[in-house]
């Protein structure tokens, strides 16, 4: 019941959160920025239209945004949100959550090519790249959680005795993983300094420009499956850095969505204060965390002996 | 036993018949199919129970020529990998009908189908072979059987180029494998496999190292591959299908089963397989994803799968010398899947690129597009294949690989080397799965996607329903064997039930996982029904347009604007520079008034570039000072015949 719970409360609050983002972009700014429920009345008002197809696109275009949007959800259903216990969890989930988020990158770059627009090929091939990169990222992180925990599911990660977290016994190793892991959640969310989606010319994005042809429904599929994806990774993130616990399990999920916010506004200062890298940096950038993390990981030759 | 040898005959006749029945086209079409599928499927219907009822292992000898003993036996790992060479072939095959349609060809189609038989038992005869001779006889004939299938359109120049450094890498990989051979004979004083664990510990790295680089020429491991991105695209693709997804995994039964009769401690030997794995895997991805001719990025593709399948046994290997059993069981079986499921993505795949050539005759991605709704079939399984090869779930590839991650994260609690070699593994593994992404959205994004670049892909219509109905069942394959994954997952653990240090070893726990990542297969295509129909009903009742795709505001977009492939690659190939030179030639501008200047670029084989540099110049230009010898005066050659006798007789 509880999971249900903290799985609808997720699915309802995706959308509120990167409006912090916005506001704190716009405090920068100097502006008073859009309102907080900003992004539940743009969706509401993309449901309500139709779309234009492009006449080359094929069926192919029409389920990037379906596959997107199902691949983020089922990462939701597997991630101990608020500290509550997953709806679903096996050992080994991660590995198929991770490549699942790969299937959806998979058809989103597809539903790119389908429109065979140059701009758009271009976005895709940067996407494949460069998530390419930060996969080594994530899988080293696996491996050192692993190695710390012996488990494979995100649920277990964070629960049992040797919890991944910066208070536990682990705690020195995680503070490179945090980093690495905060990078990682800047690239695969195409946020500065990797991407950045409101520059003024097509050619300079990344995901944003990998949908332009989606408009109406197909649209809001798409902005809701990202919205998950950057509550994923701000959870996961969370979950390693909250220091606070406590035994009632609304305290703990406030407290645990307290964190999150956190995160969503370092993003925006990151945004605030931070241009995007030129496109032949950004590799380099995106490859300083797997270093960090494989760093760590050598060092647990030592820890744990 | 027997039934094996009955099947082999039948599909031996289905070959013979062909050639018997030339003169008929169709005729000999239907005959040759359908005799060596009931062959095929006689196989079949005795391998898979005998794997299933974990049977003991069969063994029978004959005596040939009273010199020779011919000996057979059937173990787990013999079973299993009959399985692909008996499944594989009859959709290959029954492809190959609308594929063959050229009635002036038919001797020549005829003879394709005798030697493709003659393939399809040699393979079998491979894997049930059980002592020195017995090998080496079935091995090189299936060498020279598919070599003579490589040659099919001999006319062609660059075909027959291919067909000969096939040969090459084949005799040579076959001689390395005599050496291996006579290195133990002179150990043991005995032709049979069950005495190669007998030779002193000290010899055996160096057989090994032999052996693998023998098998490894067939296999297509990195440097030795260079063969695979020639002879494939020279071949008939029905025949590339059997070949890459069958006929390559011979090399690695070789590995797999000199390893076990080995029975050597030394841990050296796992290290030197995952590292060959790791960069055969990515190196293996990255040239394909350069490569622009469908059936070229094919081939590379299958040097990265082989990629994958040795880090899977080097992962065994290592489990077996760190004795974490949970490891080696893990990576062999892991390992052994893949290469099931890889000879069903990758045959698919190749008869949906010899589908492709067959009607926009062009198989370069740069002059196709749009394909999707003029070839729907072709397209969609297409499609199915790449999500496979891709290792994504819910298709087939996933599983495989989850296997042998699975197996890799089981080796973690290791220390020193073999830590680093198992974390290195599975970020070589997680590289690759992302690369080969980028591959195959290449493939299927501007092959089959948008609009077509030239007028013979804006033609192209759909192939025959021969070639479409099994493109259709081996996609479905991959679905299933992704979502409904424990049978295939219990035969490979049947696979390797007499590999020694998997025995006894209790997968309970595991079969639990393998449920859960079924449901979990389940649950996303459920939600993703149901997140479709949801789209529809958003879209009941809307206005839907249609227009030119959003330029950013230019309006006179031409095909030739869009993403090419060498664009949609150059950014990664940059990224892997040291190991994938790119080669451009520009002629430049030198005059005042510039005339016709050109540019082309190609990325070069590493491999390829330095055996030209290093191996075969140097080896010319030395052989060449010795051209004296050949002077064609038939006196003097009968001289040297009579010199050498001599020699051999009085001083050997």
């Amino acid at each position: 019941m509880e999971s249900i719970l903290s799985f609808c409360f997720a699915v309802l609050i995706a959308p509120l959160l990167p409006a912090v983002i916005q506001k704190v972009k716009a405090y920068f700014a100097g502006k008073q920025g859009p309102p907080l429920l900003i992004n539940y009345y743009t969706t509401i008002k993309l449901f309500k239209k139709g779309s234009v197809y492009s006449t080359s696109t094929s069926f192919v275009f029409k389920m990037g945004p379906v596959v997107g949007f199902t691949t983020s959800l089922m990462m939701l259903l597997f991630f101990p949100m608020g500290e509550v216990s997953p709806l679903l969890s096996f050992h080994g989930d991660v590995l198929i959550l991770f490549y699942l988020m790969g299937l959806g990158r998979f058809f989103t770059i597809l539903a790119a090519l389908d429109t065979s627009s140059p701009f758009e090929g271009m976005g895709a091939a940067r996407e494949a790249f460069f998530s390419t990169l930060a996969e080594a990222t994530v899988f080293c992180i696996l491996i050192l959680f692993f190695r710390l925990t012996g488990s494979l599911s995100f649920n277990e990660f964070f629960s049992g005795p040797h919890a991944m977290n910066l208070m536990g016994e682990y705690g020195a190793l995680l503070i490179l993983v945090v980093v690495g892991l905060y990078i990682v959640m800047l690239t695969e969310n195409s946020r500065v300094p990797v991407d950045d989606p409101a520059t003024h010319l097509e050619l300079t994005m990344i995901h944003e420009v990998m949908i332009l042809d989606h408009s109406g429904p197909d649209l809001a599929l798409i902005e809701m499956g990202a919205w998950f994806k950057l509550l994923f990774y701000s959870g996961f993130l969370a979950r390693i850095i909250d220091p606070f616990h406590s035994e009632n399990v609304i305290v703990n999920a406030l407290l645990f969505y307290a964190v999150v916010i956190f995160v969503y506004v370092t993003v925006g200062v990151v945004e605030s204060i931070t241009a995007r890298y030129k496109m032949n940096l950004v590799p380099k950038f995106i490859l300083t965390p797997f270093i960090l993390v494989f760093f760590v990981t050598i060092l647990t030759m030592g820890v744990l002996q | 036993m027997d039934t094996l040898f009955v099947s082999m005959a039948v599909i031996i006749a289905g070959g013979a018949a062909g050639l018997l029945l030339c003169r008929q086209f169709t005729l000999m079409k239907l005959v040759a199919i359908a005799t060596t599928s009931v062959g095929c499927g006689i196989g079949l219907l005795f391998t898979v129970p005998k794997l299933l009822s974990g049977g003991a292992e069969l063994a029978v000898t004959y005596n040939w020529l009273h010199v020779f003993t011919l000996a057979f036996k059937l173990d787990s790992v013999s079973l299993f990998f009959l399985i692909p060479i008996f499944l594989v072939p009859p959709l290959t095959l029954l492809y190959s009908f609308h594929y063959l349609e050229n009635k002036d060809k038919k001797l020549r189609v005829g003879v394709s189908y005798f030697f493709f038989s003659v393939l399809v038992a040699s393979m079998a005869l491979v894997v049930m072979a059980d002592n020195m001779i017995t090998f080496l006889l079935a091995w090189e004939l299936m060498s020279l059987s598919s070599f003579f299938l490589v040659m099919y359109d001999y006319e062609v120049y660059e075909n027959r180029k291919a067909g000969y450094l096939y040969l090459i890498f084949a005799q040579g990989g076959a001689m390395l494998l005599f050496a291996t051979f006579a290195l133990i004979y002179r150990h043991t004083g005995s032709f049979d496999f069950a005495s190669f664990a007998s030779i002193p510990d000290a010899s055996k790295l160096l057989v090994f190292i032999l052996a693998f680089l023998g098998f490894g020429s067939k296999a297509g491991i990195f440097p030795l591959h260079i063969w695979l991105p020639k002879a494939h695209p020279a071949a008939p693709s029905h025949v590339s299908a059997i070949m890459s997804g069958v006929m390559i995994k011979m090399g690695i039964y070789g590995i797999f089963r000199i390893y076990l009769l080995l029975d050597a401690p030394t841990p050296v030997i796992g290290q030197i397989v995952l590292a060959t794995g790791m960069v055969t895997g990515i190196l293996g991805v990255v040239y394909a994803l350069a490569k622009q001719d469908i059936k070229q990025l094919l081939a590379y593709s299958s040097v990265e799968n082989i990629g994958i399948i040795l880090i899977g046994l080097g992962i065994g290997m290592v489990g077996v010398s760190e004795q974490n059993q949970a490891m080696a069981f893990f990576g062999f079986a892991g390992a052994l899947l893949h290469v099931f499921n890889h000879s069903i993505f990758k045959s698919l795949l190749f008869m949906g690129a010899g589908s492709v050539l067959h009607k926009a005759k062009t198989k370069n991605i740069e002059e196709l597009g749009g394909l999707m709704k003029r070839m729907p079939v072709t397209g969609r399984t297409f499609l199915a294949g790449s999500v496979a090869i891709s290792g994504l779930p819910p298709f087939s590839g996933f599983i495989g690989e989850f296997l042998i991650y699975y197996g890799a994260f089981q080796g973690l609690s290791s220390q020193n080397l073999p830590y680093i070699m198992t974390i290195l593994a599975i970020v070589s593994l997680a590289v690759i799965g992302g690369l080969a992404t980028a591959c195959f959205t290449k493939v299927v994004g501007l092959g089959f996607l948008g609009e077509p670049r030239t007028a013979q892909a804006a033609n192209a219509k759909e192939s025959g329903f021969a070639m479409g109905f099994v493109m259709s069942i081996m996609a479905l394959a991959c679905l299933v064997i992704g979502v409904l994954p424990e049978p295939f997952v219990r035969l490979a653990f049947l696979g390797i039930q007499d590999v020694p240090a998997a025995a006894g070893f209790n997968t309970d726990s595991f079969i639990v996982i393998i449920q859960h990542i079924s449901k979990t297969a389940a649950l996303f295509i459920g939600l993703l029904l149901l997140v479709s129909l949801f789209r529809k009903m958003m879209y009941v009742k809307k206005e839907i347009g249609s227009g030119p795709t959003w330029g950013c505001g230019f309006t006179q977009p031409t095909v030739r604007m869009q993403y090419t492939g060498t664009s949609y690659a150059a950014e990664m190939i940059g990224f892997f520079k040291p190991f994938v030179p790119v080669k451009t030639v520009y002629t430049g501008i030198r005059k005042i008034f510039p005339g016709k200047t050109t540019w082309e670029s190609e990325v070069v084989d590493i491999a390829e570039s330095n055996y030209q540099l290093r191996l075969i110049t140097p080896m010319l230009t030395l052989l060449g000072k010795l051209r004296w010898i050949q002077h064609g005066n038939i006196q003097l050659y009968i001289g040297y015949i009579i010199v050498a006798i001599i020699v051999l007789l009085l001083f050997l």
